[in-house]
């Protein structure tokens, strides 16, 4: 925190405005939650009242860092989204999954095994939702060809990608905002959590084989139909789709190198987005500006406002000296309960918001034990970055927990409905739940053993 | 002349309980005005006689096509006998799931440039004609409007020759 916003925060008093932030904060989750209201309107609203009851000043809910929008945040998911909007015509993705099918010999557990790779290692590099619309009509295709139950199919695949998106700062929201509170790098995240994921990625896919791979047979003669399929005739577009190559080259480059040349991940995907659009020689940027999730970016703005009221107040810092309290400032026991309790929120509730408000917290924590420390050095003090990564970890993983924990396995829902296959809330969680728990656990030995015990 | 005076008589309609087996096969047997046996389309009425949809030969290509195929392009990779299979799969969708439930009507007393409008702004092959009552009392077809273009066309040469 800066010092210009340690001044701005009230001293810790329950006065009325603490107590209206309060309100206002409470109902907004609560709405949220109930999805009576759209959450988008809820946020927009919430943030709306958070300013009209003069909590925040519009100064600081626009402009100060602490207390109001991520621009950060906000700019890298538009820029990721408008790249990806001008990629998605090339028919890159259709080619690619072809492409895993067909490696696949058409044989379903290998498929599955590829499809599951292949979200997962998308899924870091994109947004989850779009790599699972990308990959799921295909998915039913193949299931259709091969005639076979495409269930098990869409749900590995939201399970991988809710996996997959752990590993990159990039990958999933929760790591997006990590990222720009603690101000940690593309390359932390490679460092600290890839290696986490590899394992997990590795033990879902045994699990995968262990629960599916005698279930799944087919005849020979339908297999031929995969092998007969051209993955080329999939590329609509390829002038474009080189283009589009070399921008993702670039951003990607961008990402590995940000913290090096002194650069912001938004930056870094403005450039491509920019890039991209330019390259694209397009005289209507209209349709693919208004194809960005416009709903989730002004969920995201809301939300960072309603937070920044309840930050200033000092919700968050009584909230995080209750959690001391618990722990009784023990630092592993305190990223345990952060990563077990963060797995069980997310796979409950949003987990944009849980982490929207877990990040104070975790610099109030932080403030509180190190009153002297300040700037990057009180974020990335040694002792704090395990907790960093339990959250991510929790946060992430925990989506995979039931059907509305992320908006991978919505999507999938959807489509399997649409497809005539429904999945019952008790069904996801069938599998999710086992996943989430092995998924976590998986996490609580790594981040013991390499923070903990080796300390590296 | 109004909507009523081009209008062919209703000869038969689907119920949103018809299965798009039992559709295909009232469609391709009933007799239309001027003797040719089978049509494009039919409307669809509930037992109380009301106008609740409309089914024409393409709708029924839409629900054979799985919808995965609409949400990204992979024409290029579909295989011998697919059409026929998810024929089968869908053999006994209600006519309810796959009709178009928006029908867009004119009234019986309405102009022809109002019925010329209606079948090119909305694309349509065929247009309910309804009374008062918002019952079916006819259906304009493309070609009756054409006819009538014909009619106009031709008398006018007529007129020119002699």
């Amino acid at each position: 925190m800066t010092n210009e916003a340690a001044a701005a925060t009230q001293p810790f008093v329950m006065n009325a405005s603490f107590w209206t932030a309060t309100v206002i904060f409470l109902l907004a989750y609560a709405l949220i939650v109930s999805e009576k209201v759209h959450k988008t309107v809820v946020a927009l609203f919430g943030a709306a009242l958070m300013l009209v009851l003069k909590i925040l000043e519009q100064k600081e809910a626009f402009h100060v860092e602490e207390f109001g929008v991520d621009w950060n945040v906000i700019f890298l998911l538009i820029s990721m989204m408008v790249i990806i909007n001008l990629m998605k015509p090339t028919g890159f993705f259709e080619y690619i999954a072809i492409k895993s099918a067909k490696l696949g010999k058409g044989e379903p557990m290998r498929i599955m095994t590829i499809f599951a790779l292949v979200t997962a290692v998308l899924s870091a590099l994109l947004d989850n939702v779009t790599t699972v619309l990308l990959l799921a009509p295909v998915t039913l295709l193949i299931a259709d060809a091969l005639e076979v139950d495409p269930v098990p199919f869409l749900i590995a695949e939201a399970l991988a990608s809710n996996i997959g998106g752990t590993a990159t700062l990039i990958g999933d929201p929760p790591n997006i905002m990590i990222a720009s509170k603690a101000k940690l790098d593309f390359i932390s995240f490679i460092y600290n959590l890839t290696p986490a994921i590899i394992v997990i990625m590795a033990a879902f896919l045994f699990v995968l084989k262990l629960i599916f791979g005698k279930r799944l047979r087919v005849k020979p003669e339908l297999r031929q139909r995969i092998l007969e399929m051209d993955e080329r005739e999939a590329i609509k577009d390829p002038l474009m789709l080189k283009k589009s190559l070399f921008v993702l080259a670039i951003v990607i480059t961008g990402f590995v190198l940000h913290g090096m040349l002194g650069y912001e991940p938004a930056t870094v995907a403005l450039f491509g987005a920019g890039l991209l659009l330019l390259l694209s020689g397009t005289h209507e940027p209209h349709h693919v500006l208004a194809e960005v999730e416009w709903p989730t970016i002004f969920f995201f703005m809301g939300l960072f406002i309603i937070i920044g009221g309840v930050v200033k107040v000092g919700l968050i810092k009584w909230m995080s000296i209750e959690v001391l309290a618990l722990t009784h400032g023990n630092m592993f026991a305190t990223s345990m309960l952060i990563m077990w309790f963060s797995a069980f929120a997310s796979a409950f509730v949003d987990n944009i918001p849980y982490v929207a408000t877990m990040n104070p917290l975790i610099i109030d924590m932080a403030n509180q034990i190190w009153p002297h420390l300040q700037g990057i050095k009180l974020l990335h003090n040694p002792e704090l970055m395990p907790l960093w990564w339990s959250l991510a970890l929790g946060a992430c993983l925990g989506g995979n927990g039931t059907a509305i924990g992320a908006s991978a396995n919505v999507i999938v829902v959807g489509l399997a409905e649409r497809a005539g296959r429904k999945i019952t809330f008790i069904r996801f969680m069938a599998y999710g739940m086992p996943v989430m728990i092995l998924t976590v656990l998986l996490s609580t030995v790594y981040v013991w053993l390499r923070y903990y015990v080796l300390k590296i | 002349m109004k909507a009523k005076d081009i209008m062919e008589q209703v000869k038969d309609h689907l119920s949103p309980d018809d299965t798009i087996r039992d559709a295909v096969n009232k469609m391709r047997v009933v007799k239309r005005d001027d003797g040719i046996v089978g049509v494009k389309g039919m409307i669809v009425l509930d037992r109380e006689g009301n106008l609740v949809g409309m089914v024409s030969v393409k709708d029924i290509l839409k629900a054979i096509i799985p919808f995965y195929m609409t949400m990204t392009e992979l024409g290029e990779f579909t295989w011998e006998g697919m059409l026929s299979e998810m024929t089968k799969k869908v053999a006994d969708k209600k006519v309810e799931e796959i009709m178009v439930k928006d029908v867009i009507t004119v009234p019986e007393d309405a102009p022809l440039m109002e019925c010329a409008d209606f079948i090119v702004k909305h694309n349509l092959q065929r247009v309910p004609v309804v009374d008062r009552e918002k019952r079916v009392v006819g259906i304009i077809y493309v070609r009756d409007l054409y006819n009538a273009i014909v009619k106009v066309l031709l008398n006018d040469k007529e007129v020119e020759n002699i």
